[in-house]
């Protein structure tokens, strides 16, 4: 029997799906391997059984994504967490600790919570137990497509926790810190990506989130404090993927 | 009285639901209920430099990243008063063009030929169609694959900033695209067959207002005015005027409306609009089937876009022929920084996208106002729900579910953009 696999979403840009999607040359083969419940934004299939596996992207952000996330934990065996929203809030996460009433005022003229807004935007594990989490924004198709094939198999999947420059070194991308005095995110969020930004001539912004074994924010900061930033136009850029990586005040606190 | 309720209204990119209120023979209400969370994007940008606002805005929508870095780019250059190169300028209109492909042929052969053909989804049609929905995906494919060339990725690339990009492609990187496009346009004219094959339902049938953006001379996806089907031309400058915004109280996404109308925005607007600046085989097809195309229908917009999909890729292999031919320079120009405010407006695959920003002396976001197309279409579908369900409701139709979806879907409605949309509820009595 074919597993049953769901694709789910909450508060996001529904990125994750579409980057799925967005996998033309083997998307046939990938659904031919799967009796698929649901994906909302390529399907009406609707079936609100138990699942082998879940795929959920997006943000704990309103009620109703929470008692969503509650009741797909419920039924599904193994639940992933695929994309920045889900596994560190995504940018509308750099909103923690603003005043949400303002910011819905300003933006959206009402007062009233018509969204049932949460008041912050949460990861998923924040929430629930989450199995495993993939980073990104968006997550990357050849990581996706080896994690499914691994719990398709029973492999226990590995995910990543080296941070960019690793990857930035291996294809021997002059280092835009030293090299150009950029502020690159590199040195403190988690590799996978091949060091795209780099290589295409940008400083990482840290999609992929921060790593979270070897995060050296404090060096990384001080780093680019020595070059001519500003500390606090660093953190500023730090937290737009990773204001809700628990460790990023205090790191960042210890000053050189 | 009863509410009918289409809840998780699929095959839209965002959430949609729609709820209609009806008594034996009158609907009583139609609203497109927001439910999606806030992401309050506007001021996340706020305080930020622009070389970070690219990537901001980007992540509004997975579907339509380009239009929405492109229209940030070009609305801070404005801003701060620098001109970009014509090459810059041909790169975006290049990028501009990719989303358009890419978002098209996601629409027309993987969510809306579904719905003609009566499958949940396009997995589903392989066995029968599978010739139909390799094309497609081969069509989708060569829009993407722009998009990695020329931004690192296919959803939120990296490269686009204003003053330029900070990569431009090789010569055998844009003889590739050049390419995987031409084995698209088969893709592309089975789209149109495809589409001008399929009878409109009556129901939807309405007078209608449109507003598409003047690309000048060519058919394009950018430009300084906004041309309205009533005969008027706005500078985008205007784009208040224009979408006249109002928080409807149902929901918190904005309504828009224009001279207290509600118009429409889209691949229909722009064929209807600009048809005489289309160029080469897409003159001959929209001859062909331009009965087809009924202003008074929002479902042509499918069949619109199928037209679209034929020019996007004949148009993207005269801009990269234009690259090669002019070789490729510097990728991005210096820029001084000045405050200033700036207004640009790209076509987006749905529609017109505005993006307003205020720079401060520092290079710094001070205010940022974005009006999306799905927004700006929001009071119109609003409209056609209303009158097809009533109508629906006269010729005895119990199940309205599918067909008001169908029109939705219609207007291939970005959801995520504009907060949140759609939800048809049915209320018992
Ligand atoms: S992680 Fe990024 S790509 Fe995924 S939903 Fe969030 S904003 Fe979109
Ligand atoms: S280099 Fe950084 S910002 Fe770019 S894709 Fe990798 S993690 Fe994301």
């Amino acid at each position: 029997m074919k597993p049953k696999v769901g694709f789910y979403e909450l508060t996001g840009c529904a990125g994750e799906m579409l980057h799925i999607l967005n996998m033309e040359d083997i998307l046939i083969d990938v659904f031919s391997k799967i009796d698929l419940v649901e994906f909302r934004i390529a399907s009406s299939v609707k079936r609100p059984e138990r699942v082998d596996i879940a795929f959920v992207e997006g943000s704990v952000t309103t009620e109703e994504n929470l008692e969503a996330l509650k009741s797909i934990r419920e039924k599904s065996d193994v639940l992933v967490a695929i994309g920045d929203c889900a596994v560190w809030g995504g940018i509308q996460a750099s909103t923690t600790g603003e005043d949400w009433k303002t910011l819905m005022k300003e933006v959206y003229g009402v007062e009233e919570n018509y969204f049932r807004f949460l008041g912050e935007h949460k990861s998923l594990s924040e929430c629930v137990k989450v199995d495993y989490e993939l980073p990104g924004c968006p997550i990357e198709q050849d990581e996706f497509v080896r994690l499914f094939i691994e719990l398709l198999e029973g492999i226990e999947p590995k995910i990543k926790d080296y941070p960019v420059c690793v990857e930035c070194k291996i294809k021997e991308i002059p280092c835009l810190i030293v090299e150009k005095r950029e502020p690159c995110l590199g040195p403190i969020s988690v590799g996978g990506c091949k060091a795209r930004c780099p290589y295409y001539g940008t400083p990482c912004i840290g999609c992929r989130g921060p790593v979270r074994e070897e995060a050296n924010v404090a060096g990384e900061v001080s780093t680019l404090v020595e070059k001519g930033w500003r500390k606090e136009d660093i953190v500023k850029r730090m937290e737009l993927f990773a204001k809700r990586y628990k460790d990023i005040e205090k790191l960042v606190e210890v000053k050189k | 009285m009863r509410e009918i309720l289409v809840e998780h209204l699929a095959r839209v990119e965002g959430h949609g639901n729609i709820r209609v209120v009806v008594d034996k023979e009158n609907v009583r209400e139609v609203k497109m209920e927001i439910l999606e969370g806030p992401r309050f994007i506007e001021k996340i940008l706020v305080g930020r430099s622009i070389d970070e606002a690219p990537d901001i805005v980007a992540r509004i929508c997975s579907i339509c990243p380009d239009p929405h870095s492109v229209a940030c780019v070009n609305a801070i250059e404005k801003a701060i008063g620098f001109r970009p190169s014509e090459q810059t300028r041909v790169l975006r209109e290049l990028q501009l063009i990719s989303d358009v492909i890419s978002s098209h042929a996601l629409h027309l052969f993987l969510l809306a030929l579904p719905d003609f053909l009566g499958y949940p989804d396009a997995i589903s049609m392989v066995s029968k169609y599978g010739k139909e929905v390799a094309l497609g995906l081969k069509v989708k494919k060569a829009g993407n694959v722009i998009k990695e060339v020329l931004t690192g990725r296919s959803v939120h690339g990296c490269t686009v900033k204003p003053g330029g990009y900070t990569r431009v492609p090789t010569q055998e990187e844009l003889e590739k695209l050049e390419k995987s496009l031409a084995e698209a346009m088969d893709g592309a004219r089975l789209a149109v067959d495809l589409f001008a094959s399929f009878d409109l339902p009556e129901v939807f049938r309405e007078e209608n207002m449109f507003m598409a953006v003047d690309p000048g001379e060519v058919y394009g996806f950018s430009g300084e005015h906004i041309l309205i089907s009533n005969g008027e031309r706005r500078p985008v400058e205007n784009y208040r005027l224009l979408t006249n915004e109002r928080v409807v109280p149902h929901s918190t996404a904005k309504h828009s409306y224009y001279q207290g109308e509600s118009f429409m925005v889209g691949a229909l607007a722009r064929i209807l609009l600009n048809r005489g600046k289309l160029k080469g085989e897409a003159v001959e097809l929209a001859d062909r089937i331009w009965e087809k195309l009924d202003p008074k229908n929002p479902l042509a917009n499918n069949l619109a876009q199928a037209l679209e999909l034929v020019y996007s890729v004949e148009r993207a292999i005269e801009l990269i022929e234009w690259l090669l031919d002019h070789g490729i320079g510097e990728p991005r120009g210096e820029m001084k920084i000045k405050a200033g405010v700036g207004v640009a407006a790209v076509e987006a695959p749905r529609g017109i996208l505005y993006h307003f920003y205020e720079v401060d002396g520092e290079g710094k976001i001070a205010r940022a106002d974005i009006v999306t197309p799905t927004a700006q279409n929001a009071a119109n579908i609003e409209k056609y729900l209303r009158i097809s369900a009533q109508r629906l409701l006269e010729r005895g139709v119990d199940n309205l579910e599918p067909h008001l979806e169908m029109l939705v879907r219609a207007y291939d409605p970005c959801i995520s953009c504009s907060a949140h949309l759609v939800r048809v509820v049915r209320l018992n009595e």
